[in-house]
């Protein structure tokens, strides 16, 4: 519940604040903080145009991934206090929530019969697909380290006391941060301000999107930040209480939410060959996360 | 400690699979030589000015110092195009140096041995098997130069994984090794980049009997 509200907090500022903070390193002063949210309402209020060869499909899918994004929204906890649904295993459910989601964006960028999504829509597959793994040995060796299997009980019996879990926490935060990247298709991925079709990922499937539709899609980009956010911020508070959880939250956000913005002002886009052997390096180190868990808890040496 | 310096040794051999710059992997032995002085520094249980010395001498100024250093002048003086031209795709490098690891931890997890540290054995073999990886997989001599030193990386951690004290003719036999191949091979390569415009290992395969 209250991980909930956060979250639609945490998002209203969020892509404002990778986006100033662009331009502040770039020497430019930059829009307003929620320039965003208020392209999103002008988006609200249009009617979407729909062309005459696409089916059904390419109208329902903008609403379903919405959906497929508050439902895994509704699945994060916060520090003590559970999300709306919380039951055994239902990382998996988080995980694969979001993947209907991906799936209903990919088929209506293929129903479009525009080859430009097609390719578009291979893509997305593809470094998706890559990057699931990275996920699911990253959260599974943090249920085997704990013992629980549901994200609230994860994260609250999440103790860090040794050198070697606080290098475990640095380096699923620097994952977590990458699976961020690549499910939003920012920076190393994929370019969100390039002009060419050729070169874009999540751009060119929602080149026939209009109005009402692509506000949903471009919102959902911003719930999926702050969601990644706070699965993010779940990995320090544990326990905390609630006064100095809240301010670590926002603290948090607003870290990554910089970090982020420097990281796109300072580097470029990967070559397109060279994406999938570094979404393959997050699973390798998902990897050694996995044999430190196996290190703490003594199953092996 | 040990531990998380071991695991960021790790993750710098996935980096050297996926390197695609010569001047890259010059720097990630430049750090795994840091990263092994650091190792060597805190299992040092009393600390002994001959034996500091001398293992200063072999990781900072010799490791990361000097050669990547004279690494660097051969690549200049030969003018060695910075891509490391591997015989297979980076992302095929990747995934072997990955199940190398994997394997490595599967093989140890089978060794009751209470003197092996365990941890230390998993890393030397892994990086031993990663450099002769290296060595076969890509096309410059130079390369091979640097596969060899990841080896004696590998063999210097097992070194320290059989006992907790380094012994000292062990050390003075690494560094030796070293000193003599990259002399050798920095002079071999030298006379060859005089001569041939090439330091191609595909061209030698033209050397035969008619």
């Amino acid at each position: 519940m209250l991980s909930f509200i956060l979250i639609l907090l945490a998002s209203l500022f969020f892509t404002g604040i990778i986006i100033r903070t662009k331009s502040i390193a770039s020497g430019r002063k930059g829009p307003d903080l929620f320039q965003p949210i208020k392209d999103v309402i002008r988006l609200f209020k249009k009617g979407a145009v729909y062309s005459e060869t696409c089916s059904f499909i390419f109208q329902i899918a903008p609403t379903i991934y919405f959906a497929s994004i508050i439902m895994a929204m509704l699945t994060v906890p916060f520090g003590q206090s559970k999300g709306f649904i919380s039951f055994n295993g239902d990382f998996i459910f988080f995980a694969y929530v979001l993947a209907l989601g991906k799936f209903f964006s990919i088929i209506s960028a293929m129903d479009t019969g525009s080859s430009f999504e097609g390719m578009g829509a291979s893509r997305e597959a593809l470094y998706s697909m890559f990057a699931e793994p990275a996920f699911f040995i990253l959260i599974g060796s943090l249920a085997l380290l704990t013992g629980h299997t549901s994200f609230q009980e994860i994260f609250s019996s999440l103790h860090l006391g040794s050198y070697i879990s606080y290098a475990l926490t640095t380096l699923a935060t620097f994952v977590l941060i990458m699976i961020a990247m690549i499910e939003n298709s920012r920076m190393p991925i994929d370019d969100p301000k390039t002009h060419l079709e050729l070169t874009m990922i999540h751009e060119v499937m929602i080149l026939d999107n209009s109005g009402f539709d692509l506000g949903l899609i471009i919102t959902a980009g911003y719930l999926k930040f702050a969601i990644y956010g706070a699965l993010i911020v779940n990995l320090f508070i544990g326990i905390v209480d609630y006064q100095f959880a809240i301010p670590i939250f926002f603290a948090i956000q607003f870290l990554v939410a910089i970090s982020i913005g420097l990281f796109e002002s300072f580097i470029a886009r990967f070559r397109m060959s060279h994406n999938a052997q570094f979404i393959v390096v997050l699973t390798s180190v998902s990897l050694l996360i996995f044999f430190g868990v196996l290190l703490i808890l003594g199953k092996f040496i | 400690m040990i531990h998380v310096l071991l695991i960021t040794f790790l993750i710098t051999l996935f980096y050297m699979a996926i390197a695609n710059r010569m001047l890259t992997y010059i720097k990630i032995l430049a750090l795994q030589g840091v990263l092994l002085f650091v190792v060597v520094f805190i299992q040092l249980e009393k600390i002994n000015t001959l034996n500091l010395i001398l293992i200063l001498l072999e990781t900072i100024v010799f490791k990361s110092l000097a050669v990547p250093l004279f690494l660097k002048h051969v690549l200049k003086r030969n003018r060695i195009t910075r891509e490391a031209e591997p015989f297979l795709p980076n992302f095929i490098s990747l995934i072997i140096t990955t199940l190398i690891i994997v394997v490595t931890i599967l093989l140890s997890n089978s060794i009751n041995d209470f003197k092996l540290d365990k941890m230390f054995f998993v890393v030397a073999l892994s990086t031993i098997f990663t450099g002769l990886y290296i060595i076969v997989s890509r096309r410059k001599i130079i390369t091979h130069v640097m596969g060899y030193l990841v080896i004696e990386n590998g063999v210097f951690v097992l070194s320290l994984a059989v006992g907790n004290e380094m012994p000292m003719l062990v050390n003075l036999g690494i560094m030796l090794d070293i000193f003599a191949s990259v002399l050798i091979l920095g002079i071999f390569l030298n006379k060859i980049g005089d001569v041939f415009k090439d330091v191609d290992v595909n061209q030698l395969s033209n050397l035969k009997d008619y």
